[in-house]
């Protein structure tokens, strides 16, 4: 755990700290630096987006040190790329690069994200890179129309040679597919000998292709297209709400979704006969049937409403102190299909004494806030978040707020604190008077593995921040007895007494 | 004797307040009591707005709260009426929404975060808490028993004849306006007790809020009136009078025209002639007791006998002219129904169809007001032993209700009000009498009344009134707490099971006794608002209007509003011809969804076949050439679903959408409809012009979409047959001139 970079703000102030390295330029092309010796990606398509793991092995063949890996991603998946993370393969434990992106003309056919190296890579020396990230709405369904009861397809499309701004002497590519049922995949022609892909259960291999005397950025393209017997759940707005009370010892949570289904749409419109036939027989369906959303232990009070009310179809489990985990089954309205929408909210209280410690020694009254950066349903097929909204309101008066992403060795699934815009601003409700301190966080492109990712709050909080609002109602309260007290004894008749 | 703490706590001046003190922390306890007693269906589903008017009161509501005032004021709705639209602003009562609205202000003021939502489902319960205080004031003015105005409260508090119009979610105009009609009253009899121009103004100031909360206002602007005529009748002129009718008329009349929706019908429109009438002989009594004054009691009489002969005269003619011409509006149509009850049933069905504008079956009395109903005329009786103002006042207002009552299910509400000043009247003297008045004369007052009265007759001494019998006192007061108490358990009992349901979520019961919840409804509308583009219109029976409005926020076609009768009927037309005439006006009001109501999977009785036959009324009633109600009746005179269902029955739209595709769900043969408990014919209808988009869990609600133009051209029933591989019969075909599709 290392804190990767630090907010402070004073109260009700805001201050940014997202700095975008926004270089336009023409015909940009990245200063050839440096030679991909052997690369390998992994592209993952088991879950409702595509998550590519790239490892490559870097090698400078400048004369001088060089520090800034240029990483090519096609124009049109640019905007598509989140939880981009690049770390020494060599030392995981070691923190991971500075990922800045660099705008190019958008006629170009490929963006660039610049990766920058600690320390200077040496002439001839190599470095291994671990870099990964997911593409949303990369899946599109073929056909685009299904029936009810029909199969659905999800096709995707990528480059045979991964997209790279240097020259790359080895590389391959292997595909893991969810299912068996592969109706259609590109074979390729001339790259190598032998048969390409090369299948093995449901992982297909391109490659290993010799590339070293292919121009960087040459695209090969691949489709592959295969059954997906899930939903693919897309939420185009996440927007969470962690709101802490010390008086109640509360932390209460909120979540608001705007779910909709990427995949196939109906071609006939719904039919409750068929429906009611094939849930009673148990078929499996692409629609999205039941979320289910593990709880911490614990967890109270959950409740599951949209715009006009209660849905009374869901369940709650309750978890066990202290390692049962809650379960909250939602079950939507109806059954979400392709291109259909549902959009919800989901609450429940939490024992703030399990997320908050109290910093020993040092600043009197400082806390510490530890807390999920995203929790929601938890379903095999994943879900994508095209924008996500977090919102920490801390208790009236906490100042000094700063924050923190929890990182481990592994990927959490969140970009690098730089593309997380966070700001600081005030949050009136129940009787405020100068409003609670609100740390927003917003984040683009995130995907469910982002589950597992902790953030830190930590601010500072006195013992007359905790007495205003009860001194303040009293105030208030007194103050309407006074006015009553001495408008009753104005006299405003108009003959005497 | 020594006193105990009770005595020190109830006598004396110390006494007085610690009455107060008790009577405010009754009063308190009541109108907890008359809250709490509304939450039944909060405490069983939730916080939601209940059945169909309500939700049009909620958009309205939010429309406010969103737009500001101003623009709530000049609001034409484009989402109703689809295409006509509707001038939302200027045709309804605003009281409601500004009430709510000023409310949430408040509280967002005071930074307390109220969803609008809740603030509109606890509005009824919270003014009911104040209705039971207005009663208790109301009931003090008409008695001198201190215990009559807290047993008024308390009647008010829990009577089911109230409680049927204000159960939280029932966000209604009779939410505030029951409140608001007791308010009025009260300071009505206390400016008519003071004759003072303060009460007046303020009743003319309730009245204003009166007038702009419901439509039922002109109760109250006939009323007063009556009252003031019934007293210059008794000879019963005062000063009092006049200055509290004038004030209360020439302010409230002001007032009341504020409302757009009012306007100038005070002025115009004959309803409300009966108190510009009063005035004018108000004026003219009051003249002649001043000019009595000045001229000897034979010439009076003489110019008295002239004068009102001229005026009658002069009063009748112009009246007859001014209506003649149109200047002064005729009775409205709601207006006759009250005195025909078979008014409306010929001449506006759209009225009659309304289950709540039918005559009152009489159990309903008793079903809403339990033993009140009996102790209601033994109030009125002693209204009249000391017959002063204030009782005129509650003995038309008796006999008026009564009658209105009997002639609409929905008017029980203005009864039930004097129904608890009347029965608190009667029983707190019973009260009184068995339990206060019953020490028998104490020893003392005994002898000072032999010393005192020895000489008079024995008749003319204090009279020993009082029960001193302790088993006449027992039987008495504890039958009367039996008889209250059950009427707590009646009241409780009606409210939790026929008032409580919010009719858009249904409950039933599983097997296992655990509560099922049938949330068909907002399923389907849900789904509308979700899925479907922004402004898709939806047609369907006017009923569903104002929830499609509230819930699925799409505009509608024709509502709950009923305002244009002919818009309706095209609905109504559609919904009961055969596909060909549909269709065209389908694609003519731009319609993207049809939407209709099926119970006969579930037994669910309120669905649209069983209103369908109002629809087909209301469609004859303008188009009686191409709709008639008897096309849908058997030859046997049977309103019939299944094979014997007649051929205009099983061509109508509505019969082809409530069972299209719904004996797939069954086995060959087998389907049955479970309301009308009729086996249905073996196949499906065909439907051509409109796909199935969507069906509710249980099949309550079924939306239709309906289909564009083919595109080869054909029509839709040629074009469906060729597609379930049907060969066109050569003996059809046409051999005219081939002619371009108009559309």
């Amino acid at each position: 755990m290392r804190p990767f970079a630090a907010i402070a703000a004073f109260s009700g102030l805001f201050s940014s700290c997202l700095l975008v390295c926004a270089e336009s330029t023409k015909d940009f092309t990245p200063p050839q630096a440096f030679k991909n010796v052997n690369l390998v990606r992994n592209t993952n398509l088991e879950k409702g987006y595509a998550r590519e793991i790239i490892n490559v092995v870097v090698e400078n063949v400048d004369s001088e040190p060089r520090s800034s890996y240029y990483l090519a991603v096609p124009t049109e998946l640019f905007d598509k790329v989140g939880g981009l993370e690049v770390r020494d393969k060599k030392a995981p434990e070691k923190d991971r690069f500075a990922v800045d992106s660099v705008l190019v003309e958008s006629s170009s056919n490929s963006q660039y994200f610049v990766i920058d190296f600690p320390e200077p890579l040496a002439p001839k020396a190599q470095i291994t890179l671990g870099i990964s990230y997911y593409i949303l709405n990369a899946l599109s369904p073929r056909p685009a129309t299904i029936e009810q009861s029909e199969k659905q397809f999800l096709s995707y499309s990528f480059s045979a040679y991964t997209p790279s701004a240097y020259p790359t002497v080895t590389q391959k590519t292997k595909l893991k597919l969810p299912s068996m049922n592969v109706p259609d995949y590109t074979v390729t022609s001339g790259l190598k000998s032998g048969e390409d892909p090369e299948r093995l259960g449901t992982t297909y291999t391109y490659g290993p292709y010799d590339t070293s005397k292919v121009a960087p950025g040459t695209n090969y393209p691949v489709t592959v297209r295969y059954e997906f017997t899930k939903p693919v759940i897309t939420a185009s707005l996440l927007e969470r709400d962690l709101e802490v009370s010390h008086w109640g010892g509360n932390l209460a949570t909120e979540e608001r979704y705007w779910l909709r289904n990427n995949g196939s749409a109906l071609k006939n419109h719904f039919s409750r006969v068929e429906w009611t036939v094939s849930n009673y027989q148990q078929m499996p369906s692409v629609s999205i049937r039941e979320l289910r959303v593990p709880l911490k232990p614990g967890a109270v009070d959950p409740y599951f409403i949209d715009d006009i009310g209660n849905v009374s179809t869901s369940r709650y489990r309750p978890g066990k102190l202290p390692a049962r985990d809650a379960s909250l089954e939602l079950r939507p309205r109806y059954p979400v299909f392709g291109g259909w929408n549902y959009s919800f909210r989901i609450g429940w209280n939490d024992q703030l004494s399990s997320f908050l410690r109290k910093v020993s020694g040092g600043a009197s009254d400082s806390y510490v806030l530890k807390v999920p950066f995203i929790e929601g349903p938890k379903v095999p097929e994943g879900i994508q978040y095209e924008h996500v909204v977090v919102r920490v309101i801390l208790p009236e008066g906490a100042r000094n707020v700063r924050y923190e992403v929890v990182d481990k060795a592994t990927s959490n699934g969140l970009p690098n604190t730089d593309n997380i815009k966070a700001s600081v601003t005030p949050h009136k409700t129940f009787m405020d008077t100068l409003g609670r301190t609100a740390l927003t966080l917003t984040v683009e492109n995130l995907s469910d593995e982002a589950r597992d990712a902790q953030i830190l709050v930590s601010y500072e909080y006195s013992l007359w921040d905790s007495m205003r609002k009860p001194v303040t109602i009293t105030a208030g309260l007194l103050t309407v007895f006074v006015a009553a007290w001495a408008i009753g004894n104005v006299d405003v008749a108009i003959k005497k007494r | 004797m020594a006193e105990s703490p009770a005595d020190v706590l109830l006598k004396g001046s110390s006494g007085r307040t610690s009455r107060g003190l008790l009577r405010i922390i009754i009063l308190a306890t009541i109108a907890a009591a008359a809250v709490s007693s509304r939450l039944f269906s909060v405490i069983r589903f939730e916080s939601i707005i209940h059945e169909f008017d309500p939700w049009f009161n909620f958009r309205a509501t939010k429309y406010l709260i969103e737009n500001g005032f101003y623009s709530f004021w000049d609001w034409f709705d484009d989402r109703t009426w689809h295409p006509l639209g509707r001038v939302t602003g200027g045709t309804l009562y605003p009281g409601l929404m500004v009430t709510s609205g000023v409310i949430y202000h408040i509280l967002r003021f005071l930074t307390i975060p109220v969803d609008i939502r809740n603030i509109c489902v606890l509005l009824a319960p919270a003014f009911s808490g104040l209705t039971a205080f207005a009663m208790y004031l109301l009931t003090c003015e008409m008695t001198a028993s201190p215990s009559a105005g807290l047993l008024a409260a308390a009647f008010m508090g829990i009577t089911p004849g109230y409680i049927s119009r204000s159960v939280a979610g029932s966000y209604d105009n009779e939410a505030i306006a029951i409140f608001l009609l007791v308010f009025t009253f009260f300071l009505w009899i206390k400016a008519v007790k003071n004759g003072s121009i303060m009460w007046g103004a303020l009743t003319a100031l309730f009245y204003g809020y009166m007038v702009s909360a419901w439509g039922g206002y002109v109760f109250i602007t006939n009323l007063i009136p009556l009252h003031v005529f019934v007293l210059l009748c008794m000879g019963r002129y005062s000063p009092r009078l006049y200055i509290s009718y004038t004030t209360w008329y020439a302010l409230g009349t002001l007032a009341s025209m504020q409302i757009p929706f009012v306007g100038f019908l005070p002025i115009r429109n004959s309803d409300h002639m009966s108190a510009l009438g009063v005035f004018g002989l108000l004026q003219l009594v009051a003249f002649a007791e001043f000019v009595r004054g000045f001229i000897p009691g034979k010439q009076f009489q003489r110019l008295l006998t002239a004068s009102i002969v001229i005026v009658a005269g002069v009063a009748v003619v112009g009246l007859t002219a001014l209506s003649m011409s149109g200047v002064i509006a005729p009775w409205s149509g709601r207006f006759y129904s009250l005195w025909d009850t078979g008014y409306a049933k010929i001449h506006i069905p759209i009225i009659a169809s309304v289950s709540e504008h039918q005559p009152t079956a009489w159990p309903a009395f008793f079903f809403d007001l339990n033993f009140l109903i009996w102790l209601f005329p033994a109030g009125v009786y002693m209204c009249f032993r000391d017959l002063k103002d204030e009782h005129v006042f509650v003995i038309i207002y008796s006999v008026l209700a009564s009658y209105f009552a009997g002639v609409m299910v929905r008017l029980m509400l203005t009864l039930t009000p004097i129904v608890c000043v009347a029965a608190a009247i009667a029983l707190s003297s019973i009260i009184d009498t068995y339990v206060f008045a019953s020490e028998g004369p104490s020893p003392q007052s005994t002898a000072s009344d032999e010393n005192s009265s020895s000489e008079g007759l024995r008749s003319t001494r204090g009279p020993n009134v009082g029960i001193s019998s302790y088993l006449s006192k027992i039987i008495m007061t504890s039958s009367v707490v039996v008889y209250l108490l059950m009427f707590v358990a009646h009241c409780t009992w009606v409210t939790s099971n026929a008032y409580s349901s919010p009719s858009v979520v249904l409950a039933s019961r599983l097997p296992d006794g655990s509560q099922f919840i049938i949330d068909d409804y907002r399923e389907a509308y849900y789904w509308l608002r979700q899925n479907t583009p922004q402004n898709a219109k939806i047609m369907s029976w006017w009923d569903y209007g104002y929830q499609i409005g509230g819930m699925a926020d799409r505009p509608t076609l024709v509502d709950n509003n009923t305002w244009n009768n002919t818009h309706i009927a095209t609905v109504g037309k559609a919904m009961s011809s055969r596909e060909e005439v549909s269709y065209p006006i389908l694609r003519q009001h731009d319609v993207d969804y049809v939407l209709v109501v099926f119970g006969g999977l579930l037994g669910y009785s309120g669905d649209d076949i069983n209103k369908f036959l109002w629809m087909v009324r209301i469609a004859e009633g303008i188009w009686p050439d191409e709709v008639k109600e008897r096309d849908f009746f058997t030859a046997r005179g049977e309103y019939r679903v299944d094979d014997q269902a007649t051929p205009a029955m099983r061509d109508s739209l509505m019969y082809k959408m409530s069972y299209h595709n719904f004996q797939n769900l069954f086995q060959h043969g087998q389907a049955m409809d479970r309301v009308r408990n009729s086996r249905l014919p073996a196949d499906t209808p065909q439907l051509s012009t409109l796909d199935e988009a969507f069906t509710s869990e249980n099949w309550i609600i079924r939306i239709y979409k309906v289909k564009d133009l083919d595109n080869l051209g054909r029509d839709h029933i040629s074009a469906t047959a060729f597609d379930r591989g049907h060969k066109k019969k050569r003996a059809t075909k046409k051999k005219g001139p081939r002619v371009l599709r108009t559309e």
